[in-house]
């Protein structure tokens, strides 16, 4: 009598335990309905990296690796809300980042204006070029916006290497600066970095959840049904472009501000191969996801500039990685259109599964 | 004054040869796969390589390279073709468009694999075609060198357009263009013909490169990314409703080049920076004016 008692007892105990694990399950699909908790979890480990760097238990070099690819990161957002919400493609984005950056530098180095006034100029510039760019070439088809931003970023980058050569180009530097009383120096500027990459990722994933965002989705399944429902082509679309742009000339800002300097060397950061990158690292990671635009962008650059620079064979074949990348973009394309948050998505989903049959086998079915 | 405007024209030649070369490939992709090939440039610089790296390494003769160049970018041409645009029929226009977007990664990457000259920071690069000299004409200059590419150039395009009007190839492809389906069902084999599409024009992109790259030199594999945006503006400024439009565009952007090229330069002026700014915003305001192209017309889609 007693030995059942105990069994079931026993029995109970183990099922309280398989729940606690199938809670934790849970918790996955509750990160996912608010999402903020998990971007608040994010930035914490970030943060916990950084003062662990500062603490001499984490190598320096790596800081300085997660912070250009937080940069890269906020770039990638701007380009999911335009790939995986408006279905456009842009080759502009290095361009965009571009002007971010050298606004930054004559609006702070050259007029002494302030941060505030500096990051009006860029958003403003960014925007009036968006909007320009995007109304000409999404007149007439979506696939034009491609080749007319190409052209526009090869434009921006010749431009300003002409005016890098008139000017002397070690004059490009911001050592530090006094931005409105406060001295910013790069170990600030990497929670300045943290916090706007938490922000907007706040803001792009509110926007995907609004009627904005759902407007854009509708548009990117069928243009057709979109328009019967009375949704404009031309704004959405609009709205999706000069958004993606005003993400880029952020990170172009942060990027002048933690840097501190552009030189001849770093121009290669405004050329084709860094729009190229953007995308391939939206592709791979998921087009329709936050989370799977930080993926792509860890895979592209961040495994890249944290762990493989170590390797002499990745330093001496840079190349490696482009070749990566080209190749994950077109297999993903080709045969994995959800990417990276798919694939994890089907395996938490896969294991869910199991779970519940191995819970059906253990205890029988639950009435 | 006009001699030194002749000049000028002369110098624009040989990337305008380049330049109506490549519009004519990338309508042929866009007419016969509905997508904008962005892996044009690359694949034509992959020719250009192939033909530099031989001649210079094994010291072949310079036809004899420039062929094999042509022949390597058919073939590469042809094989992304079979190999993966052929395979993501299901895939929608965005998407072929990021295939050809992550082809340029992909080629760009390999380059420095395949060529020891693409490793070498500053490799001084002969030109291909090394007829530096020319004759006087009055004051000005005709150099040999850009009197080929013209020639190679008017060649193939009367060839080309001849074909398109007049042989059975140019009615498949014609067909093909104006409805897959319905050329298919017509008993027009489209896949041969996409796949020859694709490798006539990376055909076509490595003459391009090699009269091109006889001019500038072959810095990278990016050498004829400029080419290539001045053939997709010259394929919106002439409307891709038609194959001549395209070709007229590129003519009508390479002599805006060349004017405005000429009046920038002049002293006084001070504009040389923003030369191609200022054609580019040109030819935006030409294409707000119509949309559709200078040749085109409205293309209806059926839902």
């Amino acid at each position: 009598m007693t030995k059942s008692l105990n069994l079931t007892k026993t029995f109970m105990e183990q099922k309280q335990k398989d729940e606690r694990a199938l809670r934790s399950i849970r918790l996955l699909d509750k990160l996912r309905k608010r999402p903020v908790l998990g971007f608040a979890v994010f930035a914490l480990i970030l943060v916990v990296v950084k003062l662990m760097a500062d603490a001499g238990a984490v190598n320096a070099g790596l800081i300085n690796a997660i912070g250009s690819t937080i940069i890269y990161c906020i770039v990638g957002l701007g380009f999911c809300l335009l790939l995986g919400y408006s279905a456009l493609a842009s080759l502009g984005t290095a361009g965009f980042i571009a002007i971010g950056c050298y606004s930054t530098y004559y609006c702070i180095a050259e007029w002494g204006l302030t941060i505030g006034v500096s990051l009006l100029m860029s958003v403003g510039l960014a925007i009036v070029i968006g909007i320009a760019v995007g109304y000409i070439s999404l007149r007439i088809e979506g696939i034009y916006l491609a080749i007319v931003t190409l052209g526009v970023a090869q434009i921006i980058k010749e431009a300003l290497s002409a005016i890098m050569d008139t000017i002397k180009i070690n004059k490009y530097k911001l050592t530090f600066m006094n931005i409105d009383g406060l001295l910013i120096d790069p170990d600030a500027m990497f929670y300045i970095l943290v916090a706007v990459l938490f922000i907007l990722m706040l803001l792009t994933s509110n926007l995907m959840n609004s009627p904005t965002g759902r407007a854009m989705l509708a548009m990117k399944n069928s243009t057709s049904a979109a328009q019967a429902f009375g949704i404009s082509l031309m704004k959405y679309r609009l709205m999706a472009f000069v958004l993606s742009t005003i993400y880029a000339a952020i990170a172009g800002m942060l990027f002048m501000l933690y840097v501190g300097y552009v030189s001849n060397s770093s121009s290669t950061l405004f050329s084709l191969s860094t729009s190229l990158n953007i995308l391939g690292a939206v592709i791979i990671g998921g087009t329709k996801s936050i989370w799977g635009t930080l993926g792509g962008t860890f895979i592209i650059y961040g495994i890249n500039s944290m762990f493989l620079q170590d390797i002499a064979f990745f330093r001496d074949n840079p190349t490696l990685i482009t070749i990566v990348c080209g190749l994950l973009v077109v297999l993903v394309v080709m045969f994995f259109p959800g990417g990276l948050v798919q694939l994890v998505w089907t395996l938490i989903l896969k294991i869910k599964g199991l779970f519940k049959k191995w819970r059906v086998r253990r205890y029988g079915l639950e009435e | 004054m006009f001699s030194a405007l002749i000049q000028n024209l002369i110098g624009v030649l040989p990337s305008m040869c380049a330049g109506i070369l490549a519009t004519f490939a990338v309508t042929l992709i866009f007419k016969t796969s509905y997508t904008t090939n962005f892996a044009q440039g690359v694949i034509s610089a992959l020719g250009a390589y192939v033909a530099v790296d031989l001649a210079m390494t094994h010291g072949l003769p310079l036809w004899g390279v420039s062929v094999i160049g042509v022949v390597v970018a058919f073939v590469v041409g042809v094989l992304i073709d079979v190999c993966i645009f052929r395979r993501g029929r299901n895939v929608n226009t965005l998407g072929k468009q990021i295939i050809s977007m992550g082809l340029i990664s992909l080629i760009i990457g390999i380059i420095p694999f395949l060529f020891t000259i693409a490793k070498a920071e500053a490799m001084p690069v002969q030109p291909i075609i090394p007829l530096t000299e020319g004759f006087k004409m009055g004051e000005v200059n005709v150099p040999y060198n850009t009197l080929l590419g013209v020639g190679i150039t008017v060649v193939l395009m009367v060839v080309l357009f001849v074909a398109l009007q007049k042989s059975k190839w140019g009615l498949a492809v014609r067909a093909t263009a104006s409805n897959e389906t319905v050329a298919g069902m017509m008993g027009v084999n489209t896949k041969i013909i996409t796949a020859l599409s694709w490798g006539i024009a990376g055909a076509l992109g490595a003459v391009a490169a090699i009269i091109y790259v006889g001019n500038v030199s072959l810095s990278s594999g990016y050498v004829m990314t400029s080419t290539q945006i001045n053939a997709f503006l010259a394929g919106i400024l002439g409307g891709f409703a038609t194959f001549y439009g395209p070709v007229l565009g590129a003519v009508i952007i390479y002599l805006l080049n060349w004017i405005v090229g000429y009046i920038c330069s002049l002293e006084g002026v001070g504009l040389t920076t923003w030369k191609s700014a200022i054609v580019y915003v040109i030819v935006m305001i030409l294409v707000l004016i119509k949309p559709q192209g200078l040749f085109g017309k409205k293309m209806v889609k059926k839902v």
